[in-house]
């Protein structure tokens, strides 16, 4: 005798793991996070959790720090995102010709993507290193600069080091989706258009761009959320320093909750990132039509 | 393409592969440097004689530390990172893709009550930043009294594995044809052997590349490593390399032996896996 499932057993069957998974992984520590938000607790006496009402929000939305935090971040993602977008279309575009060994240029290029954060920050601390950094040598012997730039200990600097590294690990991200687009765009547009007598540049305008508009789109939404809420490329590099001039909401929540130990302000914190990630979640399913059946992937 | 046009376009590409490239070629060199050479002002772009030292010290090394009653050096545990990384990374992927295959079949053979909900908890699981996670996952871990276990650590990679492991699972399953799973069928076979004999090795090609995606994110992880783990023992890599900065001195062919050896296990994935790695992110699900 055989045991045997109904399909209708089967598909119940498969789904409550996942069902179980969701629970325990997604729903539990975001509502964890709500009620923190909402009690003082500090790590050390955990038996203590008074209910302060919206004390944490108050307390953070009064903060300098937080404001300073938040502007930081739009700055650092606003840069990251456009010379991704930007970079990115470029380098798809060429990696787009037909040619002899692209494969091996595509997977090169791609290669950034799969090193890990403190392996690039480990890098990019001793390439920028004031003193004896190969940057600042090759800088200065191509002579684009007199004295050794000290990349990592001023504000600007600072900044432009970690939004140089975010650049350079994630534009392939930018890169491998805008190039499974292209691949999809019908050549006979560009023959059409030829015969027409467009250039290169009307091309691009006329025919790529709207092409890629779309799938553009939702790159630049999924780049904005993740980059704004990024939290390990800015703490490797240079842990928001110097003094708090590379700091971002996800750096000030771990501060919070960590050097503070102020758990409650940072999941505060935290949910303050949440709601504005909800508000791009939305913009993201508008653009991409998210949820219908033929193009929800 | 005329000849011209394409040689311009290799030199090109030539030359943007080479700026990609360098950082990690800059770390190569430097790890083969023997300790006066890397302090050289201006620096050599090869080391004038190759030394294998940094990487002994890490691969054979439980080198005690030279001041007296320093204790053992970080790079002593290396290879002990190096293993407790490789367990967590397997053992949340092996979580994650399990029960994402399962539902991602089922989503996309059944049909329920709720379902189209799940596509959006899976977008939303998949853009929620792991500092959100990581604090009430800790405090759970805290009650649980499983702090510092690489089990804990497991659990926290599923949080971020899952929902474009299930994103990516459910974007496949629609693409495979459901035809030869209603034949079986029709023939008797049940739902069950359909799955393992049928639906398991069409899935294949998704499991590998969902797979690939939730090992590099496991792999490449800092957060939870550093809020969830005490012991130097119980250390993932990421966590434990930056122990090599905690003294005054910066040993940076240490340093960057250790990010080309940290490297290696994703390159060698990537490598042979670049085709499934495609596939992945031309169905958009990809973690960044």
């Amino acid at each position: 005798m055989k045991f045997r499932l109904s399909d209708r057993q089967v598909g119940v069957l498969f789904m409550l793991p996942l069902i179980l998974a969701v629970a325990v992984f997604l729903v539990w520590p975001i509502a964890e996070a709500v009620r923190l938000s909402f009690v003082r607790y500090n790590p050390l006496r955990p038996d203590d959790q008074p209910f302060v009402g919206l004390d944490n929000y108050l307390f953070v939305l009064e903060d300098p720090l937080f404001w300073e935090s938040f502007w930081q971040a739009i700055v650092w993602t606003g840069w990251s995102t456009v010379l991704q977008a930007v970079i990115g279309v470029g380098l798809a575009m060429l990696l787009h010709q037909p040619l002899k060994g692209m494969n091996a240029f595509r997977g090169l290029l791609l290669f950034p993507y799969i090193v890990p954060t403190v392996v690039i920050a480990l890098n990019w601390r001793w390439l920028f290193n004031s003193e004896i950094g190969i940057v600042n040598h090759l800088l200065m012997s191509a002579g684009v600069i007199d004295d050794r730039i000290a990349w990592l200990s001023t504000p600007t600097m600072a900044m432009t080091s970690a939004i140089l590294l975010n650049v350079w690990k994630y534009t392939p991200f930018v890169v491998i989706v805008v190039l499974a687009r292209l691949q999809t765009i019908p050549t006979e547009l560009y023959d059409a258009a030829k015969v027409d007598g467009a250039g290169a540049f009307r091309r691009f305008r006329d025919i790529t761009l709207p092409q890629l508009a779309e799938v553009l789109a939702v790159v630049i939404v999924f780049r904005t959320i993740w980059t704004f809420n990024k939290f390990e490329e800015i703490y490797l590099l240079t842990r928001g320093g110097p003094g708090t001039s590379t700091y971002n909401l996800a750096l000030y929540a771990f501060d919070q909750s960590i050097a503070n130990l102020r758990m409650g302000v940072g999941a505060a914190a935290g949910v303050i990132m949440l709601l504005l990630l909800l508000a791009g979640s939305m913009l993201y399913i508008r653009v991409s039509g998210f949820g219908r059946e033929d193009k929800a992937a | 393409m005329r000849p011209w046009a394409a040689a311009i376009l290799y030199a090109v590409l030539g030359a943007i592969t080479f700026v990609v490239c360098f950082p990690l070629l800059w770390a190569i060199s430097t790890s083969l440097k023997p300790k006066d050479e890397i302090f050289r002002w201006p620096p050599t772009l090869w080391p004038e004689n190759i030394t294998f030292e940094a990487y002994r010290e890490l691969l054979f090394g439980g080198s005690v530390a030279s001041a007296p009653g320093a204790g053992v050096a970080p790079s002593a545990y290396f290879l002990t990172w190096f293993g407790n990384s490789i367990i967590v990374s397997v053992g949340s992927t092996i979580i994650s893709i399990t029960v994402a295959t399962l539902a991602a079949y089922s989503l996309t053979r059944f049909r329920f009550w709720g379902q189209r909900a799940v596509p959006y908890i899976a977008i939303l699981g998949y853009m929620v930043p792991s500092v959100i996670f990581v604090f009430p996952m800790f405090l759970t871990m805290v009650s649980l009294d499983l702090t510092d276990t690489l089990f804990s650590l497991i659990l926290g990679y599923v949080c971020i594995t899952l929902p474009f492991c299930l994103w990516l699972m459910w974007a496949f399953f629609r693409g495979v044809p459901i035809e030869i799973e209603e034949a079986a069928l029709v023939d008797g076979a049940s739902r069950l052997q359909v799955f393992r004999q049928i639906v398991l090795p069409v899935a294949l090609p998704g499991i590998i590349a969902a797979s690939i995606f939730s090992l590099i994110v496991s792999w490449n992880d800092y957060l939870f490593g550093r809020v969830f783990m005490n012991t130097m023992e119980n250390l993932p890599l990421t966590v434990g390399v930056m122990h090599f900065f905690d003294g005054t001195h910066v040993d940076w062919a240490l340093m960057m032996a250790s990010s080309v050896l940290m490297t290696l296990p994703m390159a060698i994935l990537f490598g042979f896996m670049q085709r499934h790695l495609v596939a992945g992110f031309g169905a958009g699900a990809v973690k960044g």
